[in-house]
């Protein structure tokens, strides 16, 4: 098969030509970035003080500085709350919304479509709408609670209820995001294994939990873990709704990153909780790989 | 497949609908809210209770147009095209390759390329910063372009290599037997096929760059100022002009409404670049 081994000779010299180029400028606009951000995560580098950015005398003093760093002890303890609370009700009501557009209609089929609305909007749309729906003046939401009597405080301004204020916009912008999985993961349970069930006299609520939920578990925890990845992100709706406050009740660890680098110029500090936050990302992923990789090994 | 279309259909009750119907009202109420408010004149906006039928007026769109705004709509267009382009351009041909790579160091390489996906935007926003500062690219699209690249390109090579995977490598190897070179073939054959994955990942390579508001925010001051970071400066800079900020709000929403009906089909595997199939 000696033309076998001329084709791939240059199938080997075509993947490489193909590959080269990406390859190349993902280093350099990915890989060398990351280097960068290791190398001044090192130093006590200030934007006022140029000669700072090649002190290397005390490389690890920005991380021995963050675990008696209150504030950035407590934006990771902002950052699981908000994480938690979210990425727990988007997978819930995802669930539940999943299950209830999971049916045989036309009508139905076309409805879905607007049910992806919140997750397609650009991110900082999301935070002005939630802008709107939490300024008293304008609001019909305090106008409703008006109506009922009821005493609403400023949401977004209160150390009790900020907090909750965004967790409420962030579940309302991805919870498109796991309706979208649940109901791909339902359309492939095949109709015989809930028929046959239904034969032996099982009601709805028992074919939910021991037909329903265990063919969907993988893609609930799968859902889970990508929101969980894209939580860390969370920018536009503290930027716009709190900017981290009231205090810092709302300042995630993202957030507080930015302030340190472009409010407070110090930017190799602010390089080492970036890290942090990206060895945080970087084992979630792996977790992700992971089971995506024994998904495929058990199917 | 799709054991939901077998043969025995299970109808939506009526209840059901109704009550489908209900949740997609509350669901959009607060979107609908932004939308209704930008035709509102400003003294309809602070009027409570809130009239069912209204003159709706264009001003707020009016004098969107005749400030800054226009500049700034053009600046998000130029940016996530050529973002787009490029990223495609590189990602289409290692997909490709990638697809085909039988050797080590592909679950190695595939990961890296997740990780770049997966990363927070500021990890990437301190170097380029300093960066452009030093050769005097803060401030214009092309520092832009460069930098949504770093997460288009990614999602490129990650969304297409599913695709390529499905073309089937027989009529590949009769082709190359035939004496074609693998160019030939990739240009000729296999691109043809994988069309509608090309136009999906143009569409989300655009949309997120067109969505992309914390480099903008950091990464331009006036000059490339993109949509998103304007419509946010009506807020500091005009006072609270509520219906201009809702006008503004629909405006940068316009495209990518449109866009992602286009391609609802292929969000889920875009937002996941890859790590799961389906």
């Amino acid at each position: 098969m000696s033309g076998n081994g001329f084709i791939d000779a240059e199938r080997r010299r075509f993947n490489l030509i193909a590959l080269a180029p990406s390859l190349i400028v993902l280093f350099l606009i990915a890989g060398l970035p990351a280097i960068y951000l290791v190398v001044t995560s090192l130093t006590p580098f200030q934007l006022v003080n140029p000669g700072s950015a090649t002190d290397f005398s005390a490389p690890f003093r920005n991380y021995r500085l963050l675990p008696d760093d209150p504030r950035f002890v407590n934006s990771l303890w902002v950052q699981a709350k908000l994480s938690f609370w979210g990425v727990l009700f988007q997978v819930v009501l995802g669930m539940l919304l999943a299950l209830l557009l999971h049916t045989q209609s036309r009508v139905v089929e076309f409805a879905r479509t607007f049910f992806l609305i919140p997750m397609v909007l650009p991110p900082i749309v999301v935070a002005i709408i939630w802008k709107l729906i939490y300024t008293p003046d304008i609001s019909p939401l305090y106008y409703a609670a008006g109506l009922l009597n009821i005493a609403m405080p400023s949401l977004t301004s209160s150390v009790n209820f900020a907090l909750t204020a965004i967790i409420i916009a962030d579940t309302w912008e991805w919870l498109p995001f796991t309706f979208l999985m649940v109901l791909a993961a339902l359309q492939t349970i095949p109709d015989e294994f809930s028929e046959a069930a239904l034969v032996d006299g099982a009601n709805r609520v028992q074919i939910f939990f021991y037909i329903t939920l265990p063919f969907i578990t993988p893609i609930l925890l799968i859902s889970a873990m990508f929101r969980l990845i894209d939580s860390v992100k969370a920018f536009p709706l503290v930027f716009l709704l709190t900017g981290g406050g009231p205090g810092s009740v709302t300042e995630v660890t993202n957030y507080y990153a930015y302030l340190l680098a472009f409010d407070f110029n110090e930017i190799g500090y602010s390089s080492a909780v970036t890290i942090v936050m990206l060895l945080l990302v970087v084992a979630v992923s792996l977790g992700v790989v992971w089971m995506g990789r024994r998904r495929e090994a058990m199917a | 497949m799709s054991g939901g279309e077998g043969p025995i259909r299970r109808p939506a009750s009526a209840r059901r609908l109704v009550v489908i119907g209900v949740t997609l009202v509350v669901l959009l109420s607060p979107f609908l809210w932004l939308l209704q408010m930008s035709f509102k004149s400003n003294e309809l906006i602070l009027q409570f209770p809130p009239p069912l039928i209204f003159t709706p007026t264009l001003q707020h769109y009016a004098s969107l147009w005749q400030g800054a705004f226009p500049a700034s709509f053009v600046n998000s267009l130029m940016s996530a095209s050529f973002s787009t382009a490029l990223a495609l351009g590189l990602g289409v041909p290692a997909a490709y390759a990638l697809s085909r790579w039988t050797g080590r160091g592909k679950h190695a390489l595939g990961f890296a390329i997740l990780v770049t996906r997966m990363a927070p935007p500021i990890a990437f926003t301190i170097p380029f910063f300093l960066f452009y500062r030093w050769i005097g690219l803060l401030d214009t699209v092309t520092g832009l372009v460069l930098v949504y690249t770093s997460f288009n390109l990614p999602l490129v090579i990650w969304m297409m290599q599913p695709f390529f995977d499905t073309v089937p490598s027989s009529l590949e190897e009769a082709a190359l037997v035939d004496g074609a070179s693998t160019r030939v073939v990739f240009l000729e054959i296999v691109l043809p096929m994988v069309a509608p994955g090309i136009a999906a990942a143009a569409i989300l390579c655009f949309l997120y760059a067109w969505n992309d508001f914390f480099f903008a925010l950091i990464l331009t001051r006036t000059n490339a100022r993109t949509a998103p970071v304007a419509v946010v400066n009506f807020m500091n800079y005009e006072g609270w002009e509520w219906g201009k900020i809702a006008a503004g709000g629909s405006l940068v929403m316009a495209p990518v409404l449109i866009f992602s009906l286009a391609v609802r089909r292929y969000l889920v595997s875009g937002l996941t670049a890859g790590a799961v199939k389906g």
